[in-house]
Order: C-alpha cells, then sequence, then structure tokens
C-alpha cells in the first residue's frame, strides 16, 4: 500500500529515512512531535534530525504543515490561542517545550525570515540592530561593527551603506527581504529559520538570495521551506518531504531528486503531483 | 451598432441615478450648512474692531443725535407717524433716506453709547423725524477704561492742579468758572487749611483738543502701565511673602498642636525585629533573582515577590514611622518662628504702605489732564465718574480716541489692527465687555493641554491593556461597551462628578488629609493583609499559565479569576490604604479653610475633561493598535523581544498616528466644552492667571477663564449685552481660531508620523 494511502486510512507508517542523515550530527530533533490548532491536527508525529551546519529544504503541497513545524521550533506558535503540543523538539539538548525554558532567550538563539519582508518601520540601522537592542547593547560602536557586518553577509551593505539612517520601507522588495535576513543573523543564531523567503520576489531578487543563503550556509545551520524544487536542489544538502502534516521521505538532496525512495515524492519533485 | 431595446430596459432609477443626486444634494447641503457657519461666525467676528463712522442727525424737533449708524430697516408706523410721514411727504419735504425705493418708512439704530447719562446706549430714530445727516469732522469716538465708549465733540483739554495754601495765605481771587476752567475752592483737611483748584486750558476746539490728547495719551499709558505694575506685581509679590510667613508659623503651630497627642510608637526592639526581616528579604530577593538557568523558574519568581513584598512592608514602615528621626517641634521653636514672621510682616508691611502711596501719587498725578468732550443731544460732557458730572474725564481714563469720519483706509486698518491686539492681548475690562480676553485663552489653551497630557497616557494605557494583555471575552467585550457608552453620557454629568469626586473628594484629601484616619494598628494590618492578597494574584497569574504547548484547563481558568478577584481586592485595599491613612494630614491645612486644591481650579477641570474625552482616546488607541500588522509583531517576537519591548518598540510607535488622532479628537472637544467647566473651574473673570513667575510657576488650583463660558457670559450675562453681542462673534472667532490651531498641530505632528511610518510605501 503506498504512504498516501496510508495516510488517508489514518495508519500510521515509517517515514523513508535515508541512513546518511544518521551520520551527520544534528542540532535540532524533533521525536513525535504533533501539534493542533485548536481540535485541528496541523504535525502528525514528526521525528526528524536537523544536520548542523548544513541546509535542510522542507518541501511539501500547501497546506502540509511546513510553516507551522517551522514556527513551533522558535516557538511562535505560541502567540496563537488554543495551539497544543505532544512530543519533544530538542535543540542543542534542550527540549524546546520544557516549562522552564526561557522562551526569549530561545528565541534570540534562532533567527527567523517570513514569507513576506516585514521590515520594522524604522530606520535601516535600527531594523538590523534591532536584535541586539532587544538584547540590551546600546553601545554605538558595536552597533554599528555588527551592523555592518551583518549587512555585508547579506549582500546589502554597498546598497544602503548611505541611507543606513533612512526608513526601511523605502527599501525594494528584495532588499526588504535581505534586510530581514541581515536581521535575523545579526546576533549570530544557532540556527536560521527560512520561509520561503524568495516567493515574493522576481527571479534576479531570488537569485540573489539563493547566492546569499548559500554563502551563509557555510557558518550557519539552515532550514528552509520552500515550493520552488529547483532552489531546494539548488541550495539544499538535505530535504525533507513532508505530506498532510506527516515527514514522507527525508533524505540527501541528490537522493531525494534523483533516487527516491518513495514514488509519491518522485511525483511531486517532478511536479506530477501536489 | 447599439442596441435600442436594451438601453430603454435599463430605467433610471435602476441605475440609481436619482438616488445618485439625493445623496449628492445631501451632502451639498451639509457642506453649505458648514460653510455658512464658518462664513458668518469669519465675517461677523472680523467685523467687530472696523471702525464705522459716526453720523449726526438733527431732527425736526431740534434733537441731534450723534452715534454709529447699526442697522436701517423697514417698520410699520404708527397711525400718527403715518400722519406725520404723509404730510412731509405731501410737502415734498420727506429725505430720500427715510424711505426705501418702495416708498415704505425707515427707521435706524444709531449706537449712541454715552451710558452714564441714563439713557439706553442704543437708540432706534424713525428717519422720517430727521430732518438731515451729516457725518462731522471732529466727531469722536472715546474708548474709555470703564463705562463703555463716550461719543461726542472735543471741546478742551484741561490741566487741574490742586494747590494747598498754608494758614494765612491769601487766597488768589475766584475766577469765573466757564466750562469747567478757572478757579474753585475745595473745602480740604478743615481747621483753617484749604485749597483750591485751579484748572488751566491746554487746548481748545475740537482739532486742537485731539491733538493736544494724541500728544498727551503715551505719556499717560505709561503711567497706566506702571499702576498696573505696581498693583500687580510689586503688590502681588508683598501679599505672596506675607502670605508665606503666615502659613509658615499656622503650619508650625499645627505641628506642636499634634506633637502633644499621645505617639505610642513602637520601641527599639521591634524595629531591631523589622530590620532585620527586610534585610533578610532584601537578601532573599537578591538571591533568588540572580541565579541563572535551571531549576523551578516559577517558583523562583514567586519566592522573589515574597521577599520584595516583604521588604516592601518594613521599608514603607521605616520610611512611614521614622524611628530615628521623627523630632517634635517645641513651643519656643514656634515662639522664635513667630517673631521671626512678626519681623518680616512687619518690613513687608511697610514696603506695602510705600507701594501704596507710590500708586496714589502716580494717581494722582494721571487725574490731572482732562478732556471735555461733549454730547451733542444733551449738552453733557464725559464725567470722571457718574457722581461727579461737573468734573471732566481724565485724559487717562481714554484707551483710544477715534476720528472715524476723517480716517482713510490706512487709519482704519491702524484702529482696526491695535483693537485686535488689545483684544487678544489684553485684559478684560468692564465685567468682560471690553478690553481684551488674553487671560481666557491662556486658560483655554492651558486647559486644553492639561487635558491631553492627562487623557493620552491613561487612554493609551487602557488601549494597550485592553487589546494587548487582556484575554479576549466577554468581559473585554462588556468593557469596550461600558467605555462607548461614556462617550455618550451627557457632559454635565461629568461635571457634577467631577465637582463631587475631585474638587471636594480628592482636593479636599490633598488639603486636609483623610477625614477619619485609621489607628495605625489597623493601618498595618490592612497593608500586611493588602499585600498578601497582591502576592496570591501574582501567585494565581503563575498558576494560571499552562506549560507552554498545552491548553489551559478548568485549574487555569480557575486560578485566572481567582487571580482577578485578588488584583480587585488588592486594589481596593491600596484605595482603603490611602483612604484612611495617619500618616498623611493633607498639604495645605495651614491654608485652612480655604481650600486650595479642595475648590475648582484648573487641574479639575482638565481631570474631568480627560475623562470625559477618555473613551474617544481609548477606541481611537485600540482600532490604530489593532492595525498594526501581524507580520511586524511575529518579525519583532522572532528577533527575541519580550511581549513589552514587541509593544514599545513596534507597536506603539505603529500605533502613534491612531493616538494623535484620538488625542486632536480629545482636545477639540475638551476646548470647545462648556458646561462642565463651569462646575469645576471656570470663573467669569479671575485675577490671577494659571501661569505666572511666581514658583511653581503652574497653578494648577486657581480657577480660569475659558472661551466657550466667556462667550456664553458676554452674550447673557453682561450688564450691557447688546453692545457685546459683536464680541461674541469675535470670541466665537477666537475660539473656533485655538481649535484650529491645536488641531492642525496636531495633524500635522501626525502627518509627519504617518510619512515616517509609510515611506515608500509603492
Ligand atoms: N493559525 C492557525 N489556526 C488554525 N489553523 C492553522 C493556522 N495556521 C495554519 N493552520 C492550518 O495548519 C495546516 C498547516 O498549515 P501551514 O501554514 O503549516 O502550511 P504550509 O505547509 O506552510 O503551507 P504553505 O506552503 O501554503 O505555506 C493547514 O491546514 C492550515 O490550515
Ligand atoms: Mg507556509
Amino acid at each position: 500500500m503506498s504512504v498516501i494511502e496510508a495516510i488517508r486510512a489514518g495508519r500510521t507508517f515509517e517515514p523513508a529515512v535515508h541512513p546518511q542523515i544518521a551520520l551527520e550530527p544534528f542540532v535540532l530533533q524533533a521525536s513525535g512531535f504533533s501539534l493542533w490548532y485548536g481540535k485541528a491536527q496541523a504535525l502528525h508525529g514528526v521525528s526528524m534530525h536537523v544536520p548542523r551546519g548544513k541546509v535542510t529544504a522542507l518541501i511539501g503541497p500547501s497546506g502540509c504543515g511546513k510553516s507551522t513545524f517551522l514556527r513551533s521550533v522558535n516557538r511562535l506558535n505560541d502567540l496563537i490561542d488554543g495551539v497544543r503540543v505532544e512530543g519533544r523538539l530538542v535543540l542543542s539538548g534542550q527540549d524546546l517545550y520544557a516549562p522552564d525554558v526561557d522562551v526569549i532567550d530561545l528565541r534570540k538563539r534562532m533567527g527567523m525570515v517570513f514569507q513576506k519582508p516585514n521590515p520594522f518601520p524604522m530606520s535601516i540601522f535600527e531594523n538590523v540592530v534591532y536584535p541586539l537592542r532587544v538584547d540590551g547593547e546600546n553601545r554605538r560602536r558595536m552597533l554599528e561593527e555588527a551592523c555592518e557586518r551583518s549587512l555585508r553577509g547579506a549582500a546589502l551593505w554597498d546598497e544602503v551603506k548611505d541611507r543606513l539612517r533612512q526608513s526601511a520601507l523605502g527599501l525594494s522588495g528584495g532588499q526588504q527581504q535581505r534586510l530581514c535576513i541581515a536581521r535575523a543573523i545579526v546576533a549570530d543564531p544557532e540556527v536560521l529559520l527560512l520561509d520561503e523567503p524568495c516567493s515574493a520576489l522576481d527571479p534576479i531578487a531570488t537569485l540573489r538570495i539563493e547566492e546569499l543563503i548559500h554563502e551563509i550556509s557555510q557558518r550557519y545551520t539552515v532550514l528552509i521551506v520552500t515550493h520552488n524544487m529547483q532552489q531546494a536542489a539548488r541550495l539544499s544538502d538535505f530535504t525533507a518531504f513532508m505530506y498532510l502534516g506527516r515527514l514522507v521521505e527525508f533524505g540527501p538532496t541528490a537522493e531525494i531528486f534523483q533516487r527516491p525512495r518513495l514514488p509519491e515524492t518522485e511525483q511531486y519533485v517532478t511536479g506530477r503531483f501536489g | 451598432m447599439h442596441d435600442e431595446a436594451n438601453i430603454r430596459r435599463t430605467s433610471l432609477t435602476a441605475r440609481g441615478e436619482p438616488k445618485q443626486w439625493l445623496f449628492g444634494g445631501a451632502l451639498v447641503v451639509a457642506l453649505s450648512l458648514i460653510a455658512g457657519l464658518l462664513v458668518i461666525v469669519v465675517v461677523e467676528g472680523a467685523a467687530t474692531f472696523w471702525p464705522r463712522p459716526l453720523e449726526l442727525a438733527a431732527l425736526r424737533d431740534g434733537t441731534r443725535v450723534l452715534g454709529v449708524p447699526m442697522a436701517t430697516e423697514v417698520y410699520s408706523p404708527t397711525a400718527e407717524q403715518r400722519v406725520a410721514i404723509e404730510g412731509l411727504r405731501a410737502r415734498g419735504e420727506l429725505g430720500g433716506f427715510a424711505q426705501d425705493s418702495a416708498g415704505r418708512a425707515l427707521r435706524r439704530l444709531y449706537r449712541v453709547a454715552n451710558r452714564e447719562l441714563g439713557h439706553d446706549p442704543f437708540r432706534w430714530v424713525p428717519l422720517h423725524e430727521v430732518e438731515s445727516v451729516e457725518r462731522p469732522r471732529e466727531a469722536l469716538f472715546v474708548e474709555r477704561r470703564s463705562w463703555g465708549p463716550w461719543i461726542g465733540i472735543p471741546e478742551a483739554l484741561l490741566e487741574v492742579d490742586r494747590v494747598r495754601i498754608a494758614e494765612g495765605e491769601p487766597l488768589p481771587p475766584a475766577e469765573g468758572m466757564v466750562d469747567g476752567v478757572g478757579v474753585r475752592y475745595v473745602a480740604d483737611g478743615g481747621g483753617g487749611e484749604g485749597a483750591y483748584v485751579r484748572t488751566r486750558e491746554v487746548a481748545r476746539g475740537a482739532e486742537a483738543t485731539i491733538a493736544a490728547l494724541r500728544a498727551a495719551l503715551p505719556a499717560l499709558a505709561a503711567r497706566r502701565a506702571e499702576i498696573e505694575r505696581i498693583n500687580k506685581v510689586e503688590i502681588g509679590r508683598v501679599n505672596a511673602a506675607q502670605e508665606w510667613w503666615r502659613l509658615r508659623v499656622r503650619e508650625m503651630e499645627i505641628r506642636l498642636a499634634e506633637a502633644s497627642e499621645p505617639a505610642g510608637r513602637l520601641g527599639w526592639p521591634a524595629w531591631s525585629g523589622v530590620v532585620v526581616a527586610a534585610v533578610v528579604a532584601g537578601v532573599g530577593w537578591v538571591r533568588l533573582r540572580g541565579v541563572p538557568g535551571g531549576g523551578q523558574r516559577a517558583g523562583r519568581r514567586l519566592g522573589a515577590w515574597a521577599c520584595g513584598l516583604v521588604a516592601l512592608l518594613a521599608g514603607m514602615g521605616a520610611v512611614l514611622e521614622r524611628p530615628w528621626g521623627a523630632r517634635a517641634i517645641t513651643a519656643e521653636e514656634v515662639a522664635g518662628a513667630r517673631e521671626e514672621a512678626g519681623a518680616a510682616q512687619g518690613a513687608l508691611q511697610a514696603e506695602f504702605d510705600a507701594l501704596r502711596a507710590r500708586v496714589a501719587r502716580l494717581e494722582a498725578e494721571d487725574a490731572r489732564v482732562r478732556v471735555v468732550v461733549r454730547d451733542v443731544t444733551t449738552g453733557r460732557f464725559a464725567p470722571v465718574r457718574q457722581s461727579e458730572p461737573e468734573e471732566p474725564l481724565a485724559a487717562s481714563q481714554v484707551v483710544r480716541a477715534v476720528q472715524p469720519n476723517v480716517l482713510g483706509l490706512g487709519g482704519r486698518l491702524g484702529v482696526y489692527g491695535s483693537r485686535w491686539w488689545e483684544f487678544v492681548a489684553g485684559e478684560p475690562r468692564e465685567v468682560n465687555t471690553e478690553g481684551g480676553v488674553f487671560p481666557v485663552i491662556v486658560g483655554t489653551v492651558l486647559m486644553t493641554l492639561l487635558l491631553a497630557v492627562a487623557v493620552v497616557p491613561l487612554g493609551v494605557i487602557a488601549a494597550l491593556y485592553l487589546r494587548e494583555y487582556a484575554r479576549q471575552g466577554a468581559v473585554t467585550s462588556a468593557v469596550r461597551i461600558a467605555i462607548n457608552n461614556l462617550a455618550g453620557v451627557p457632559s454635565i454629568v461629568y461635571g457634577v462628578f467631577g465637582l463631587g469626586f475631585f474638587c471636594y473628594t480628592v482636593g479636599g484629601y490633598i488639603d486636609s488629609g483623610p477625614e477619619h484616619a485609621a489607628s495605625r494598628g489597623a493601618w498595618w494590618a490592612v497593608a500586611v493583609v493588602t499585600g498578601v492578597v497582591a502576592f496570591a494574584g501574582v501567585a494565581l497569574v503563575a498558576m494560571s499559565r499552562p506549560v507552554p504547548g498545552t491548553l489551559p484547563g478548568s485549574r487555569h481558568r480557575w486560578s485566572r479569576r481567582l487571580a482577578a478577584l485578588a488584583w480587585l481586592g488588592a486594589a481596593i485595599g491600596v484605595a482603603g490604604l490611602l483612604v484612611a491613612t495617619p500618616y498623611f494630614r493633607g498639604m495645605y491645612r495651614a491654608n485652612l479653610p480655604n481650600p486650595t486644591f479642595g475648590g475648582r481650579g484648573l487641574l479639575w477641570a482638565s481631570l474631568t475633561l480627560a475623562l470625559m474625552t477618555l473613551p474617544v482616546v481609548i477606541v481611537a488607541t485600540e482600532e490604530a493598535i489593532a492595525a498594526v500588522p501581524r507580520s511586524a509583531r511575529e518579525g519583532s517576537y522572532g528577533c527575541g523581544a519580550s511581549k513589552w519591548q514587541t509593544i514599545r518598540r513596534i507597536v506603539l510607535p505603529g500605533a502613534m498616528p491612531g493616538v494623535l488622532t484620538g488625542t486632536i479628537l480629545a482636545m477639540t472637544r475638551g476646548a470647545g466644552e462648556v458646561a462642565p467647566l463651569m462646575l469645576v473651574g471656570v470663573l467669569k473673570s479671575v485675577s490671577q492667571l494659571p501661569v505666572d513667575l511666581q514658583a511653581p510657576f503652574l497653578h494648577l488650583d486657581r480657577s480660569f477663564m475659558h472661551l466657550g463660558f466667556h462667550i456664553f457670559d458676554l452674550g447673557f450675562q453682561s450688564p450691557d449685552s447688546d453692545a457685546a453681542r459683536p464680541l461674541v462673534w469675535t470670541t466665537t472667532l477666537l475660539l473656533v481660531v485655538v481649535v484650529v490651531v491645536l488641531n492642525v498641530a496636531a495633524i500635522s505632528m501626525r502627518g509627519r508620523l504617518r510619512a515616517r511610518l509609510r515611506a515608500g510605501a509603492f
């Protein structure tokens, strides 16, 4: 019986996890992680390891729970009433949903970039150093250094270095998204969470962001959600395919795209299903 | 090719055109009403100060009327008048000015002023009685410091000297008194001493008199200003110093009387216990907060709260009871202070007398120059005061002498400008019907600004709580409905509440302390209970939070409800502690029974209106907060910001334009409100501005004047409301201008903010 039928029938099944994953050191580990929005279950016992220092792509049809999984990692779902979780999410040995976890501290260890660029209504400089400011850093020198470093990291420095004091809302869409990336990496996070960072951008801006992610991935662990198969293939080291709130197949990107274990994965990555 | 049948099928009604006309028409009516209102206020208000010509009407019976023509209208003559008119017409003697183009009889309203003469300052003249009208060059419109304007023909400028003669000195020969000029004897002092008054003529004839008067006016005005300065500033300063000394002694006397009351303070062993408890709790607090990572966070936080509570109570005890520093005042100290105050008062009294003497000298000097301006109807000249009809008007009483019939456009503009300036920058005279409205403007603006200062933080905090912190549900909906209903409560209700609560209750408390203070033991018992209840509230709130990722159960819901109850109880406890504190005896008790804050005043008026306009600010702010995009908040949380940081850095700046909209609405409503102000702080006239150069510069306890009330007062409460009517328009215009200026300032601020928020939204 195919995986899809098993899911539809409500039966449990083992996701096809390629053995190479087990060889990688991991930074984030989900085990049997389920999430409910009120009565509706959005994640069904997801178990996966996110390898340290690599780019992992989450793919899957719309509504399969990719964003939900990403938002569970930095606990943004806490802001929504009626969210319930089961199972464990562990970041570097720390259970993210333990009662004594300091959420704020936790979120500071991750950077998140959203589907739509969301610069704050303040200057470019203030936008970039916002995570440092809320962390209580107020020394001008430090802030300026960090701002330049992360703007360079986000390949935005040359474009905005003369207008740091101007409103960030005056930037173009692609620039805004790179600004959000700069903001996400300014505090040196352990994990970078990217939720379809290029979906609102034109091909050129997308290309620049992809280059940027590629560069960043040398230093950070990146978990990226994308609908663009080429992008997943180009960018990521590992790819996880999700369907209806379950992890279906997880392995090195090359294998997922060329020799998937499951026919569903093959159909999805070749665009015949989803 | 078009299809005829199709076009016919769509009727006009179906296309909605008639409705469009109807709606458009309604809009036009509404707009023209608003525009009409503005135009009338502006035109009438601006016309008041324009110098109008003076007309001399010679009546057929020989009377002459000199006045400002105010209006000419058609009327229906009585039978006698009709006969007279027909007779005149038959003889061809009826002037063209006496009838309109259709031959109907006209009458004209003259403002004849000259109130001392005992007649109505306005007079209707049927124009058929008039033989001729002219505009005499020399006719003079004299604006005076009191009794309103005087209209007449200037005759002479005199200088009056009062000469004292020693005993035995011969009197100069009495000259005949002609038109008030000459030598006159007056009984002065008695006992053989005497004095005479010699009047010298400086100028005679209309032109010469006016020229001489013009020349004399600047010096007179300077002297007037000096007199006023001494009266206000110097004498005010002396009075304030005298009051200060009086209050100082009184305060010490009260403290001496209290010191004789039984003390019954705790002894040193008990205090040692309190100090030890405070130290232990403080150390516990620091340790519990300082330990990093691990362990039961919630439990640690509660422990910290408990320690903080103990430390707070112990610290309060130490501050309030002052076990080491409360030294009672002694009778000797009071006696010393009394002596010192006596000496100071003596010196101040001497200074006061000297100032008064100086004022008297200046005033005597002031009264020397007189001007004779004769009323044409009665032939009487303007008197120095109504009780002395034979003494001509002192030139120093003249504010402005206008010869409207010879003024060119430039001259008219000059008079117009100077009248406006006097209106805006001057003090009111003559029960507000003349002079300026400077104190009124100051009062209005200050009240409105204070209102904004009070209402904005309160409204924003309330809206933040409602929108960001409160759990959205039945309770918050009920609160929202209640707030919206508050906006509809008649304003006078707020006035009554303000008078009863702010002025008498809160103000009385500030003045004289709690009415019935509790005993210290009972008070501390309540304080401890309140502290425990507040602590229970904190603990219950902590218990009402479910473990992250799980849903709240009934245990959490009940904890939340109990926490709300506990907070309510703690709030009641704190209120009770304030109401019955034995440690506060009032800040202005030395001044009692005169109220300081316990009466009507600027602060209470502002707070009352702040309360009234609070719903506007809350609603506007709430909407603005709700409009801050979710993505911005999530971005902020994603950066590791706490809730408060997100609110302060993202939500509040984003909601600022909305807050300003609420502020604008609140200020506009507050600035134009009259009814509640009449109850809580506005007076018809005040002797002192609420701001001045005496510490603390802003006197929140003082009453003030307000443009809205001023309009009502001018129009309907003044002795000469006909004459004051034009001022009603002018004051209304000013009120509109003040509101517009406040609004424009706020709107431009909002515009700048919005531009910053939206820059480059393309
Ligand atoms: N705030 C919410 N309240 C209730 N249900 C939600 C909420 N957010 C998401 N869901 C539901 O959870 C499921 C997973 O949603 P999610 O946003 O994670 O999908 P996704 O994989 O990111 O889809 P897309 O590719 O379209 O972004 C969907 O069925 C969605 O309807
Ligand atoms: Mg999504």
